[in-house]
């Protein structure tokens, strides 16, 4: 992007043009658009954009040749990615209950849905993953940023303040008790005005706006390379009117889910997708099932079914490639996603209490 | 679609205009491979459109977190609600009524959901910084007669329930004026009530405030157990409706609804089709005090209601006793 105007491949009169109106840079080239170029060096528009386009295949080359080709298909054995997938990194939910049954937490680099009724806690949960995907990496985060695309208006800013600030209080109690260096300094940076400033809000009116911007994110995420999480609140809100033609509906949505998956696996983020539920008539009772029908069930790799049993809350994983099938309880406090109690202070080994994987992966795991 | 304001290549600006595509949602209802077909270019220029085409529609969309919380501006703010008139029903909601979303005030009946609505109804004229939005309401029946004495009676008892607001500036506002009511008694009635009369109404900066006095009542006889599939559309239908036309114009909506009882608890009618289309559900009830029969309980006790907040994306459950007085709504500490 910062290639100078005189190593471009472009003709030398228009090179000599821009040197004379005083382009620099190639990002100035593409940060002023045909309309601005052409009036500027009195070209025609024509012109203008076939320049831009040159311009664009030129700098996309340098950054594939620098960072190894993202676009061309890279080979690799299956122990390479099982070596990938295991330093892949977590977002915790503050639920360790939560956390160990989806493994750790919510992974990157896959899609994860959750599946619940009105005022259950879905938007809760996207909200304090928003806060949990800052955490910096000596608290155990990801020290990420967060997209937060929001179809229904409720997204409420006062309440991610109370989840942030309860965030930063915990780890400023970590830091206290462990009286660490590196603690410390992260907690300069992490306050309640960054954790906010970084938090991307983008509100979708309806599926056609939806469309657009899901376009737009690969663009938005290599200019925000830190982003490790984007959150949809919700997918079936706009999707659920407006579609006589219901094929037509599938075709988008699948679409829609090629493009998140692609989303999630080249920037390294979190997709995840929150969903309604609707009822189900069978022969002889109804069941609730997750809406968008049954070829949307494709599109994540996890899913969670948030519901109630009288007044407790608890979350199933209905889906997931190494996690096994469980339900927890889970909590929401003023301070945001929690535990039902808290959980008790264990220092032996950890790996009794996760959630075993479906095939244990080394000896030891066997029990 | 004038497609010469796009900064698009004129090859594909010639396409568009050529393949008699006329906005930008039918390019984003195609798939990559018809659009291909359709406009004979490669997918690189395909690509090019969709990108071009996305961001013009998504220009300058982007906020972050902490824009929104620092923006003070009434016309904008999340911080803004519609105040109750009443402070301890406020707290409750932390403000008042969003107004961006579908509320919904399910009960019994004579709970006093009615009597909050017609209280709303004066609140939303009062000046921004009384807690109102210095406009009017549209009351929307759909069963019963409209309560004009009773509002009357809370109109000229204004000053005693808004002891907060000055005299003068009570005096100034025309209640009765600003106060618009329809009768919707069956769906295609509410229908046309909702894409015509609401949109002009709003459109106009007459309204700041939506109730619909009930939901429930326009599909008690309509609907056998046969057709569920027909009511949730007419719901999807008209809940997305009224979302647009809240999200439009920063107006909230009210919306009565009724109670079925199941097994010993009362839950609000319509389903979870409805409840998909609701920001915040508010329940209320009356009091039923322990070790009283009805003969013995006081005058008092007898009026004693519970409002409660069943779900909100920035509430906790919680709830508070009010009571109905002359002048109207009135929380209890």
């Amino acid at each position: 992007m910062q290639r100078e105007v005189g190593t471009l491949p472009l003709a030398p009169a228009l090179r000599a043009r821009l040197a004379a109106a005083g382009f620099q840079t190639a990002q100035e080239l593409l940060d002023t658009g045909p309309c601005g170029l052409s009036k500027e060096i009195g070209i025609s528009r024509e012109e203008a954009l076939e320049a831009l386009q040159v311009v664009r295949q030129e700098c996309h080359g340098d950054a594939a040749r620098t960072a190894g080709g993202s676009g061309a298909t890279r080979r690799c054995t299956a122990l390479e990615l099982l070596e990938e997938e295991q330093t892949q990194g977590f977002i915790i939910t503050f639920c360790s209950a939560l956390d160990n049954i989806l493994g750790g937490g919510v992974q990157l680099t896959k899609i994860t849905e959750i599946c619940g009724a009105s005022g259950v806690g879905k938007t809760q949960l996207c909200m304090q993953l928003a806060v949990d995907v800052q955490i910096p990496e000596c608290f155990g985060g990801v020290a990420g940023e967060a997209v937060f695309i929001d179809t229904e208006g409720s997204f409420m800013v006062d309440r991610v303040v109370d989840i942030a600030a309860a965030c930063v209080q915990h780890c400023h109690l970590i830091a206290e008790a462990q009286q660490e260096e590196d603690h410390r300094k992260a907690l300069e940076t992490f306050s309640l005005e960054n954790i906010l400033s970084h938090i991307y809000y983008f509100r979708c009116r309806d599926y056609i706006e939806l469309l657009a911007q899901v376009y737009l994110l690969p663009e938005f995420l290599s200019e925000h390379s830190k982003v490790r999480l984007v959150v949809i609140d919700g997918i079936a809100f706009p999707f659920r009117h407006d579609f006589e033609d219901l094929s037509l509906r599938t075709r988008l949505l699948n679409g829609l889910a090629q493009q998140l998956i692609i989303i999630a696996n080249d920037h390294k983020s979190a997709v995840v997708l929150t969903n309604q539920m609707t009822t189900r008539i069978g022969q002889s009772q109804s069941t609730l099932v997750p809406a968008l029908g049954e070829s949307w069930g494709h599109a994540a790799t996890v899913r969670l079914i948030f519901h109630w049993d009288n007044s407790q809350r608890l979350a199933t994983l209905y889906k997931s490639p190494s996690q096994k099938e469980s339900t927890i309880a889970y909590h929401i406090t003023s301070h945001g996603f929690r535990d039902v109690q808290p959980p008790a202070v264990t220092h032996s080994a950890e790996g009794t209490e996760m959630n075993p994987r479906k095939r244990p992966r080394t000896e030891e795991e066997k029990q | 679609m004038d497609w010469d304001q796009f900064d698009l290549n004129p090859k594909t600006i010639a396409a568009l205009k050529k393949a008699d595509i006329k906005s930008v949602k039918e390019i984003l209802n195609l798939s990559g491979a018809d659009l291909q077909r359709l406009m004979k270019l490669s997918s690189a220029d395909i690509q090019c459109l969709l990108k071009t085409v996305s961001r013009m529609l998504r220009r300058n969309s982007m906020l972050t977190a902490l824009q929104l919380y620092q923006d003070k501006d009434h016309l904008t703010s999340q911080h803004q609600k519609l105040s109750l008139g009443c402070s301890v029903l406020d707290n409750l909601l932390k403000g008042g009524i969003p107004l961006v979303g579908i509320t919904e005030l399910a009960g019994e009946s004579s709970a006093g959901k009615t009597q909050i609505c017609l209280q709303l109804c004066l609140c939303v004229q009062y000046p921004y910084k009384y807690g109102g939005l210095e406009s009017g309401a549209v009351y929307i029946c759909t069963e019963d007669v409209f309560p004009s004495k009773r509002l009357q009676q809370l109109i000229d008892q204004q000053h005693k329930l808004r002891a907060d607001v000055p005299a003068e500036v009570i005096q100034k506002i025309r209640f009765g004026n600003s106060i618009f009511i329809e009768r919707a008694a069956d769906l295609d009635t509410f229908q046309q009530c909702i894409t015509r009369r609401l949109s002009l109404l709003l459109a106009r900066g007459m309204v700041r405030l939506v109730v619909i006095d009930s939901l429930a009542a326009l599909f008690r006889c309509e609907f056998g157990p046969s057709e569920s599939a027909l009511k949730a559309r007419y719901l999807q239908t008209f809940g997305a409706q009224l979302h647009s036309l809240s999200t439009r114009f920063r107006t909230p909506i009210m919306c009565i609804n009724q109670v079925w009882a199941v097994g010993n608890r009362v839950t609000p009618a319509l389903g979870i089709t409805w409840s998909n289309q609701l920001l915040m559900r508010l329940m209320v009830s009356r009091v039923s005090l322990p070790g009283h029969s009805s003969g013995v309980a006081s005058h008092c006790a007898a009026s004693m209601r519970t409002l409660s907040v069943v779900f909100a994306p920035h509430l906790p459950p919680s709830f508070c006793y009010y009571t109905v007085q002359l002048e109207g709504v009135k929380g209890i500490k």
